[in-house]
């Protein structure tokens, strides 16, 4: 029987090279039963080169893997799998279709080859779900859950697999601070039986409460071993970028101006009820709340994306019919949505045509784009986001978060909006690319824009925002300056989340 | 040698010098000045289509009608020209017309009615052939008119017409896509719709704009079916759709969107001709022929796919395949 804080997977001096890129450098880490492993660091690290070889998708040029200090061959995923290696990432490799039970038991289904073994399979997993004190039903189509709980059901799934290590990739991105409090918990109650777990973040925060060691990467290096780390935020940071970081969140108050956008009365017939409020130029106006509580839905509303069916929006005094997100750019607004991969980013564009796709107008004379002109315009955006080279030519799934991101902000700086919406902005992306996001929001603020700001990261919200409204089912139920908003406004009550269940 | 290897036309231009290498292998009849003109003519009605063909893969959708449509377009013309009195360039203008009414219904359907591409033009690949056996009791019109054959096999300065037709329609097209807005937006909504709503794009204007040229294009080529036989009949056209998606995908156009380009098409038309005309020149059946392109099909998009391991392999030598087999799998996750 092997013990609890036993080691049960080791990587010893991997090494791993894409071309000239040395992506890992003589990495070593041990991950020990019963123990939350931190792994942190910027894009571009080297962090998932090393989950990837962890898991079976890359094959190491150097180095050793060893499992229970027996030296093992993960010649692929599969192999991986049958190690006990289990990943949750981002995207889900659940299949919404199936139930909670089929999908904990996908690939492996408790029967003979001519029956699955239902009545097994739901036992097993109530069992499991139990355990893990998750109140939810294994004959529950997996799609019709909420985002939080599909993902617990895929961590229920791990643990039902009877897995050796359990990597999550950036776990609570989709999540709400509630959500991600539950999650912690089950995660906490994994580990006190035993389970073997890296947790991957950029949530610095996160890391440091749930986390029993981190290891620290830098260009591929481990510059602070599990030990060796303290559980330190503003310590991480250093780490991370290699220099003291002067402020987290830089925020500059500017001078408020005239109201450049007033919404009275929204409401949309998919939720949202008798929206009100009024930003103006030079300032950043929070909207906090959970997942789904309607703060997309009101940038989604006044982007022309949901159809408003009551209410009126006036730009500069003026009122503004937004039926397209066509007529939302012509009235000046912009919206950097929340999910780039999904609603932003073109991968079959450069990063230079992504720049430029909201913006065709500027350099269209009918007949003909002007071609020089687009190049310029957008690596002139370029170097000023300090946005890799390679963007200019290369296709955006080349890139990394940080500089997709900042190719989106570029797209919308590069439209004549006073107007920005930004949903998640930071949402999985190193500290250094964050704070260069923070400073364009001052800069927004600073040249007279109005800006609203969309984060489930509470601190993030209240330090950059100058006045934070509270959204809560699809209404504003109030304003207030951030120093008055406090975790718990931010939270939903227990009856709330079973609403949204 | 990198660069040359990420040209979207590379891969096309090398598949269709390969092709007219093995034919003119296999016979000495293939490098003859009358088979070459014979080729251009031959190439040149599926290249016409396959312009419409890829304007559409691109923006995300597919076109199963111009060959039904061809047949119902020959018809009409010969009808106009023959039967109802109508001026020469009068019914050719309002053959390109139907064209573009039938690109537009097909368009209509799809974006506004959101019925998936595939469907409506399937439905209108059994309908325009349809419509097309209701005129003249379903018979041909031979003979339509003798101003008709000179439009396809008429040269200028020893030019012969379908060549002039081939360069400035692809000419034409390769222009809008690379250097108009509507162009752009067409790659943009192919490559990702959502994205392309949120840019501000008319999303389903652009999908419709993209349906009329195909029609127009279909319109084009039964102008020059009609001149070439000097007559309509409704059963023009069979197949045709096939080949012309054949040359898009040769060309490198993916059929999930966003991805194609027109000289690219040109050179994956000319690939499935000379593959045409080289068995014909080697008296091979047609069921044999038939065969033969399936295969250059698969093998065709596979080299397209392959590109970036092959252009490593001849850059960096064999070592580097792994590296990009797993980098590819990584962007796959992310």
């Amino acid at each position: 029987m092997e013990a609890l804080r036993d080691v049960a997977w080791e990587l010893r001096g991997i090494s791993k090279a894409f071309g000239p890129v040395l992506a890992n450098d003589k990495v070593s880490i041990a991950l020990r039963r019963g123990h939350i492993h931190g792994l942190v660091g910027e894009n571009g690290c080297g962090k998932s080169t090393l989950i990837k070889t962890l898991c079976g998708a890359h094959q190491p040029d150097q180095g050793t893997i060893l499992h229970n200090g027996a030296t093992v061959a993960l010649h692929d995923t599969l192999a991986a799998r049958s190690f006990g290696v289990a990943t949750v990432f981002q995207e889900f490799s659940l299949v919404p279709g199936m139930t909670v039970a089929e999908n904990v038991f996908l690939g492996r289904w408790p029967g003979p080859a001519t029956s699955v073994g239902w009545r097994t399979m739901r036992k097993e997993t109530r069992r499991v779900l139990t355990e893990l004190e998750l109140n939810i039903s294994p004959d529950a189509i997996l799609g019709e859950l909420p985002v939080a709980q599909q993902q617990m059901v895929e961590i229920a799934k791990a643990l039902a697999a009877k897995a050796t290590a359990i990597i999550l990739d950036e776990p609570t991105t989709a999540l709400g601070v509630g959500e991600i409090a539950h999650l912690h918990d089950l995660l906490r109650r994994a580990r006190n039986s035993g389970a073997t777990i890296l947790y991957v973040s950029h949530r610095l925060d996160e890391v440091v409460s749930l986390c029993d060691v981190v290891t620290v990467m830098r260009n591929g290096r481990v510059v602070s071993a599990a030990g060796e780390t303290p559980l330190d935020v503003g310590a991480i940071i250093g780490l991370m970028i290699g220099r003291e970081i002067a402020e987290q969140y830089p925020k500059v108050n500017a001078a408020l101006g005239e109201p450049v956008l007033e919404a009275s009365n929204l409401s949309t017939d998919r939720g949202l009820r008798d929206v009100s409020f009024t930003l103006h130029r030079g300032e950043v106006l929070g909207l906090g709340g959970t997942l789904g509580s309607g703060r997309s839905a009101i940038a989604r509303a006044l982007f022309g994306v949901e159809r408003i069916v009551a209410g009126d929006v006036r730009v500069n005094g003026k009122p503004v019919a937004i039926r397209h997100p066509a007529d939302a750019i012509d009235a000046g607004i912009a919206l950097l949505t929340e999910n780039r991969n999904v609603d932003g980013l073109f991968f079959n564009f450069t990063g230079a045509e992504n720049i430029t796709i909201a913006s065709l107008g500027a350099f269209d004379h009918g007949l003909w784009l002007d071609l020089t002109s687009e190049r310029r315009t957008s690596s002139e955006l370029m170097r000023r986001l300090q946005v890799s080279r390679a963007a200019e030519s290369k296709l955006v799934d080349r890139l990394s978060g940080g500089n997709q991101q900042k190719i989106l902000v570029a797209r919308w700086l590069n439209t004549k909006a006073e107007i920005f919406i930004l949903d998640e902005p930071t949402k999985g992306i190193d500290v250094g690319t964050k704070v260069a996001i923070y400073q364009i929001i001052n800069e927004l603020a600073g040249a007279g824009k109005g800006v609203i700001l969309i984060s489930s990261d509470d601190k993030e919200l209240l330090a950059m925002s100058d006045r934070v409204a509270i959204v809560r089912r699809g209404r504003i139920v109030r304003i207030s300056m951030p120093q008055d908003v406090t975790k718990l406004d931010l939270l939903t009550g227990p009856e709330e989340r079973q609403d949204a269940a | 040698m990198k660069r040359l290897f990420s040209l979207p036309i590379t891969g096309p231009a090398i598949a269709t010098l390969a092709v007219a290498l093995l034919v003119s292998l296999t016979t000495h009849r293939f490098l003859t000045p009358g088979n070459l003109n014979n080729l251009a003519l031959q190439v040149s009605i599926v290249a016409l289509i396959a312009i419409g063909s890829t304007a559409v893969i691109i923006v995300g959708g597919i076109d199963l009608s111009p060959g039904s449509a061809i047949a119902l377009l020959t018809m009409l013309l010969a009808m106009m020209l023959k039967f109802w009195g109508i001026g020469f360039w009068a019914a050719i203008g309002f053959t390109l017309l139907g064209g573009a009414a039938i690109g537009f219904v097909n368009g209509a359907i799809t974006a506004y009615l959101r019925i998936p591409a595939f469907i409506t033009t399937l439905a209108g690949y059994s309908a325009y052939r349809g419509l097309a056996f209701m005129f003249n009791n379903g018979s041909p019109v031979f003979e339509a008119s003798n101003r008709l054959e000179p439009l396809f096999y008429g040269q200028v300065l020893g030019i012969p017409l379908p060549l002039i037709y081939i360069v400035v329609c692809f000419g034409a097209a390769y222009w809008l896509m690379r250097h108009t807005k509507l162009g752009r937006s067409i790659y943009a909504v192919g490559g990702n719709a959502k994205a392309a709503t949120l840019s501000g794009i008319k999303v389903r204007r652009v999908q419709l704009l993209a349906f009329i040229l195909a029609g127009l294009m279909a319109g084009v080529a039964a102008v020059l079916m009609a001149a070439r036989l000097n007559s309509g009949s409704p059963n023009y056209g069979v197949g045709l759709e096939l080949s012309a998606i054949a040359a898009a995908v040769i060309g490198g156009a993916s059929l999930s969107g966003g991805r194609g380009d027109m000289i690219a098409t040109l050179f994956g038309a000319l690939t499935v001709t000379i593959v045409q005309n080289g068995l014909n020149l080697n008296a091979v059946q047609t069921s044999t022929q038939n065969i033969v392109l399936g295969a250059i099909i698969v093998i065709a998009v596979g080299l397209d796919m392959w590109r970036a391991e092959i252009g490593h392999l001849l850059s960096s030598g064999a070592g580097s395949m792994l590296a990009v087999k797993g980098e590819r799998r990584e962007r796959r996750k992310t």
